[in-house]
């Protein structure tokens, strides 16, 4: 395959391959921390080594002499920051003071590895070693990280919800019932890229900010907010963002420090965080503690579930995630009870990462449906069909779609589900254990709002742009497949432009709404872009003059009478004519229109084949199919690298991934690629992917559901499921390791 | 990292020399542990004398046996032809560990000194007394799922994250040196130390003292196999590890040569169980007391209870997939 | 609430090698301007500081002038703005910073730019024959072996050595030798295809 090129700086790729995938398999790729900007100087981090406390004396002498040191801003000498400011509500009611981490405020501390000074050097190396030689002398207050111990701890929890539907603990009273506590750690995203911002300040009023971001419009507008500029005056470029999982769904201190810094120096500041600075600055899925009642008559009818959450957050910030809801709707039950309360500890504060709320409330609501199956002595799926709902149970509204049905037939087919044994521990196959288990994923779809422009070039290509960014799902490639399709061209001639705030309002990525949001704008926007032309046509083609817009068809690029097919100027042709190298439109598109009348979900299926070995219980994953219930697939290709890039996410929150703290320091001590695990390659069975593929109209009309969170929902309980197919044991705390399951 | 002194020793004399000349000084090959240990702040050495000039890079195999430059990648011993046919066990345990990048850089003189990877060894801000003598030990009442079963004293309870290592102990090598006073050959049991009180010291190399080979002895062994446990199927260091020899015949075991990984603070040989083996028939009852014998006397703590249990089934399950 | 002083890594003050004799031997040899330039101690730290490395990267000579400490993957990245090759651990950890040195994949995080005098380093940078692709880079676009593309050129040099070594006969090799490089994205088992095809191609790499 030839590198071809058009439009100057662009590049063909196959139709199904990915937009970006040339720029990704050359290292043409530029990802944040590789621009370089002319002067840009290193930014280190000095991290707190205590979790709760006070900064009694920063010692910087020495860093200070340390030869190529510019700068080391702390507490003490860190401009005024406005946004910081607390804020006078009598004299500025609409004032807002940032409410995350004000990096550098003051002296307090509230997490340990809480950024304390920046040392900024002329290269990395010598930024890097004077900040080691920054000390910190601390008054240290009792801390306090551990969330098991103080999970049932009222004197620290904090109710954030509570819901009764009918009555309350019904499952005590059914036929056949269960209740079981669940477990998971605190998980890290961990994107391969880790992140980092370069400021660049042109005058004390134009910032320009190259950040690791999902939503480069957030960051424009908070920067803007907390630096006191005018929002058009912060551009923020994030052309390519190397994972994120939804770390890079809000801004956090190294974004402000480096605005700081740079503006402190006045000249453009990098920073990037190390790995170790992963774990502590942003963010991760908190841990969770869950229990789960569950009854159902004789016949498999769920007659009660009550589900209990407790999970942690910070000192400083309330961070909560819908974990119970999927108790609420996921299933037909007439009584349902649920309460989460969050538990504030002196860490770092949690965000959403990938399936937030539901990958942890699927993993103990499918891993308890699982264990009332083998007391019903029924098939999983069939539990599962008998309690299906046509309703949201909770305010009784439609689906916009949902075809749980059609994922368990497909999925079942296609692992070889007739071979899962009833009775648990008695497959064996090369003389390991084989267990088969299966489990739902649940995520609300959605749709938001977005802005795109829809350039027509002359020389025939279509240009569509938005301020989304692309964390890796492909938002470019699907808006590149809607654009081809909506305007009748060929891949190479759409192209999708992204990761620049100078474009217009496109949505954070994330919750799996990229692809209906933008999808829904990029459709309107060729849309207007039709009539434009039609118009056009009328204008400047003599022989459209006669003729009403109506009587015009748009067909692969032509636009065509509908009286005389003969009639007809291709939109080149007609941009030539007028005389105009391009035509630019902007649509808008709302969101979710209908949302009083219908409830939206995407769903998913997993199943899972695996061995354990049945002396020292290691676990082999064989095969796994993810079979998706998420509208129309847009591509397949990037839908199934999505789906399969997914349930390696659930292998790791299942059998490895378990971020730890020893609580007497309150600091973790597993920060690193070596004891944190994520999987690797071995890891990663054979894995076949389905989709339903059943359009779904109300939502969008571009007939997608999102398919990011759904790819991770329900994962971890499949794998746990088939563990104790294979075994007998039922495992109930994440992560399951060889020693959980040995002799 | 501090910046440091770089020079490339010309010969294994003047290498020795520089090391010994200068006690913030550091031999680097590989360099996938120092570097790393360097960039944590864990080692600052002021002076880096480069070896991997040096002429320490010959495989061989003699009627003694395999001997095996201390330059050599571990890479380069893990794919030798030779190696893989008659000394399978080191080639298996070579391939446990790391990843293969990791193996094309890493030497087998560097393998012998890598250090553990007792987390609070590596993270500065906590005492570790490996690290800092005197400091404490973080992991005897901190987070110890990882760490020793056998051998470990008040002070450290590290263990070696070495797989080849417990090959080469299974399989009795001797480690040949050159230093100051002259050259070497230590017994493989007696290169590496247990911590006592003197947790710094991993080994019994003397200051300038330089691994030039590793002679693996000719041996007899039809059976071999590594087995190693972690938490994901690669790239990970061992919960437990377990390197087996036998010399079988008419399913009789002649010899046996057993040892640990993941539990000591060194390779873990495990002579009794050895010795219960010899003369007995290849039975699962027959490695089931071996796997018996071999854990008496483990002594765990908080988080590595587990190790008893799965050391237990990891040596039989070595022994039996030996077998084959 | 108690007082605590906590003391980071120990720290060796200013370096003690100054003052010997291979610094003053660079110092009769430094030209004139320098040396007064020098009386300031942060540039003639920063002199003597600087090593001299000859190096090949993608086929072109390099002469340059390198901190000891400076990595490989640092040199690449921040110096010669090569930033193909990826950080993303900084530790040998994950596989993003795999480069080709004399053809074999490494780890150019772990490695000191000074400790490559003399050898050849292949890079993504240099994979693609002009506007022709490597047949791995184009079997990681067939087969979507990425999402993100951060992983990415660690994974396309890795995958190529993999092949080379004679570790790609079965996917389950594949898998193993591979396990060095970690997709956060998960695109292992299409990485797995790619590299199968390019095997099963048996074209020149």
């Amino acid at each position: 395959m030839g590198v071809n090129t058009y439009d100057n700086n662009g590049w063909t790729v196959p139709d199904e391959d990915r937009a970006d995938g040339l720029a990704k398999v050359t290292g043409r790729a530029k990802f944040v921390a590789e621009h370089r900007p002319a002067g840009l100087v290193y930014g280190v981090f000095v991290c707190s080594t205590i979790a709760k406390g006070y900064i009694k004396n920063m010692v910087i002498s020495e860093a200070k002499k340390a030869p190529g040191v510019l700068d080391i801003i702390y507490y003490l000498n860190c401009p005024v920051v406005p946004g910081y400011q607390p804020v006078d509500k009598a004299k500025n009611p609409k004032g807002r003071e940032y409410g995350g981490l004000k990096v550098f405020y003051n002296n307090q501390v509230f997490s340990n590895g809480q950024p304390i000074a920046l040392v900024v050097a002329d290269t990395f190396e010598r930024a890097v070693h004077a900040a080691s030689l920054v000390k910190a002398q601390y008054i240290v207050e009792k801390h306090e990280t551990d969330f098991e111990t103080n999970k049932h701890n009222d004197a620290l929890l904090k109710k954030r919800g509570e819901y009764l539907r009918n009555e309350k603990d019904a499952w005590e009273k059914a036929e056949v019932k269960l209740e079981a506590e669940y477990h998971i750690p605190i998980e890290t995203h961990n994107p391969m890229e880790m992140h980092g911002t370069i400021a660049v300040w042109e005058d004390d009023t134009k910032l320009t900010v190259y950040d690791k971001s999902q939503g480069p419009k957030s960051v424009q507008s908070e920067l803007a907010n907390i630096f006191a500029l005018d929002e058009k005056k912060v551009q923020v470029i994030t052309e390519f963002v190397g994972g994120a999982f939804g770390s890079g769904l809000r801004s956090w201190p190294h974004v402000h420090a480096s605005v700081i810094a740079a503006k402190k120096l006045k000249r453009p500041v990098k920073i990037t965080l190390t790995r170790e600075q992963m774990f502590t600055m942003v963010g991760y899925r908190p841990s969770a503690w869950q229990k789960i009642g569950i009854g159902a008559s004789k016949d498999g009818k769920l007659t009660g579930i009550t589900h209990h959450a407790v999970s942690n957050t910070s000192q400083y910030e309330e961070f909560t995630e819908g974990i119970v809801g999927v108790s609420q709707f996921l299933y037909d039950c007439a009584n349902v009870n649920t309460s989460y309360k969050i538990l504030p500890l002196d860490v770092n504060t949690p965000v959403w990462m990938r399936g937030p709320g539901p990958a942890t409330g699927c993993f103990a609501l499918e891993c308890a449906l699982d264990e009332l199956s083998y007391q019903l002595k029924m098939d999983p799926t069939e539990l599962r069909s008998i309690n299906d709902t046509a309703v949201n149970p909770v305010n009784k509204l439609p689906w916009t779609s949902r075809y749980l049905k059609e994922c368990y037939a497909l999925g079942k087919a296609k692992i070889g589900w007739d071979k899962r044994p009833t009775t648990p521990g008695t497959l064996k196959e090369d003389g390991m254990l084989v267990g088969y288990g299966m489990a739902v994923g649940v995520f609300w779809a959605g749709r938001g709002a977005a802005t795109v422009n829809a350039i027509l070039k002359q020389e025939g290509n279509l240009v569509l742009q938005s301020a989304v960014s692309d964390m890796g799902p492909g938002t470019s490639t699907a808006m590149v497949a809607i654009g081809k399709e909506q305007m009748g061209l060929a891949s190479n001639q759409v192209r999708f432009e992204l990761g620049n705030t100078d474009f217009p309002n496109g949505p954070t990525q994330g919750g799996s709404g990229s692809a209906t949001a933008v999808g829904t704008a990029v459709m309107g926007a060729c849309d207007d872009l039709k009539v434009a032309l039609k118009k056009m046509a009328i204008e400047k083609i003599p022989a459209f003059q006669s003729l009403k817009a109506e009587e015009i068809q748009y067909e692969a690029g032509q636009l065509v009478s509908a009286k005389d097919k003969n009639v007809s100027v291709h939109f080149t042709e007609l941009l030539q004519q007028a005389n105009q190298t391009e035509l630019t439109v902007t649509k808008s598109s709302g969101g979710f229109a209908q949302r009083e009348k219908y409830e939206a979900r995407s769903h998913s299926v997993h199943f899972v084949k695996l061995h354990v070995n049945p002396v020292t219980g290691v676990i082999q994953l064989k095969h796994i199919v993810s079979v998706a219930d998420a509208g129309k697939i847009i591509n397949e290709k990037t839908a199934r690298s999505q789906m399969v890039g997914g349930a390696v996410g659930g292998i790791g929150m299942a059998m490895t991934e378990e971020t730890l703290h020893d609580h007497r320091y309150g600091r973790y001590i597993n920060s690193n690629f070596v004891d944190y695990h994520v999987p690797v390659h071995a890891d990663a069975p054979p894995m076949d992917v389905l989709f339903v593929d059943k359009p779904d109209y109300i939502l969008s009309p571009t007939g997608a559901k999102g398919i990011g969170e759904i790819a991770l929902v329900g994962v971890a309980p499949a794998i746990l499921n088939a563990v104790y197919n294979a075994t007998g044991k039922r495992v109930r705390k994440l992560p399951v390791t060889p020693d959980n399951l040995v002799g | 990292m501090i910046n440091f002194e770089y020079t490339k020793a010309p010969s294994t004399n003047a290498a020795i020399k520089a090391r010994s000349s200068f006690a913030a000084s550091q031999f680097i090959a590989g360099g996938t542990n120092l570097v790393d240990l360097m960039k944590r702040g864990v080692m600052a050495p002021e002076r880096l004398i480069d070896i991997t000039g040096l002429p320490l890079k010959d495989l061989g195999d003699g009627p003694a046996g395999l001997t095996i430059g201390a330059l050599v990648p571990n890479s380069a011993v893990a794919e030798h032809p030779m190696v893989k046919a008659k000394y399978p066990l080191l080639a298996m345990a070579l391939n446990a560990g790391a990843s293969a990048q990791l193996r094309n850089m890493a030497t087998v003189g560097g393998n012998l000194m890598q250090r553990t990877r007792c987390p609070y060894f590596y993270d500065t801000t906590m005492p570790c007394n490996k690290r800092t003598a005197g400091s404490g030990c973080s992991a005897m009442e901190g987070y110890n799922r990882m760490h020793a079963i056998f051998g470990a004293s008040d002070a450290c309870i590290a263990v070696h994250p070495s797989d080849m290592c417990v090959a080469l102990a299974a399989l009795d090598a001797v480690v040949h040196t050159s230093g100051p006073k002259g050259d070497r050959k230590i017994a493989f049991a007696d290169f590496h130390r247990l911590p006592g009180n003197t947790p710094e010291l991993d080994h019994n190399l003397q200051t300038g003292e330089l691994i030039t080979a590793v002679q693996v002895p000719a041996n007899r062994y039809n059976k071999m196999y590594y087995l190693k446990v972690r938490d994901r199927l690669s790239y990970a260091f061992a919960l437990v590890s377990v390197a087996v020899a036998l010399e079988v015949s008419n399913n009789t075991i002649q010899s046996a040569r057993l040892a640990m990984g993941g539990v000591a603070h060194k390779p873990w040989r495990l002579q009794a169980a050895e010795q219960l083996l010899v003369g007995k028939a290849a039975t699962q009852a027959n490695f089931a007391a071996a796997a018996e014998l071999a854990l008496e006397g483990a002594k765990t703590y908080q988080h590595n209870g587990y190790k008893v249990k799965l050391g237990k089934a990891a040596i039989i399950e070595a022994l039996t997939k030996a077998m084959g | 609430m108690q007082e605590n002083e906590q003391q980071g890594p120990s720290n060796q003050g200013r370096r003690s090698f100054l003052k010997r004799g291979t610094a003053l031997a660079t110092l009769a040899a430094m030209p004139p301007l320098l040396v007064k330039a020098g009386e300031k101690d942060e540039a003639l730290s920063a002199y003597f500081e600087q090593v001299p490395l000859n190096i090949e990267i993608n086929g072109k000579p390099y002469a340059l002038s390198v901190e000891p400490r400076t990595t490989l993957l640092d040199l690449l990245r921040e110096q010669l703005g090569l930033t193909g090759t990826k950080k993303g651990c900084d530790h040998g950890q994950c596989g993003c910073c795999t480069v080709h040195v004399d053809g074999r994949r490494i780890n150019s995080c772990l490695s000191l730019a000074i400790m490559n005098n003399g050898k050849k380093v292949t890079t993504i940078e240099g994979l693609a024959d002009g506007d022709n692709l490597h047949p791995m880079q184009e079997a990681f676009m067939k087969h979507d072996g990425f999402q993100c593309g951060y992983c990415t050129p660690g994974q396309i040099m890795s995958a190529i050595a993999c092949i080379k070594e004679g570790h790609a006969n079965t996917a389950a090799d594949i898998r193993e030798y591979m396990s060095g490089n970690i997709c956060r994205c998960g695109a292992y088992p299409n990485i797995v295809d790619a590299i199968m095809e390019v095997k099963q191609g048996g074209q020149p790499l």
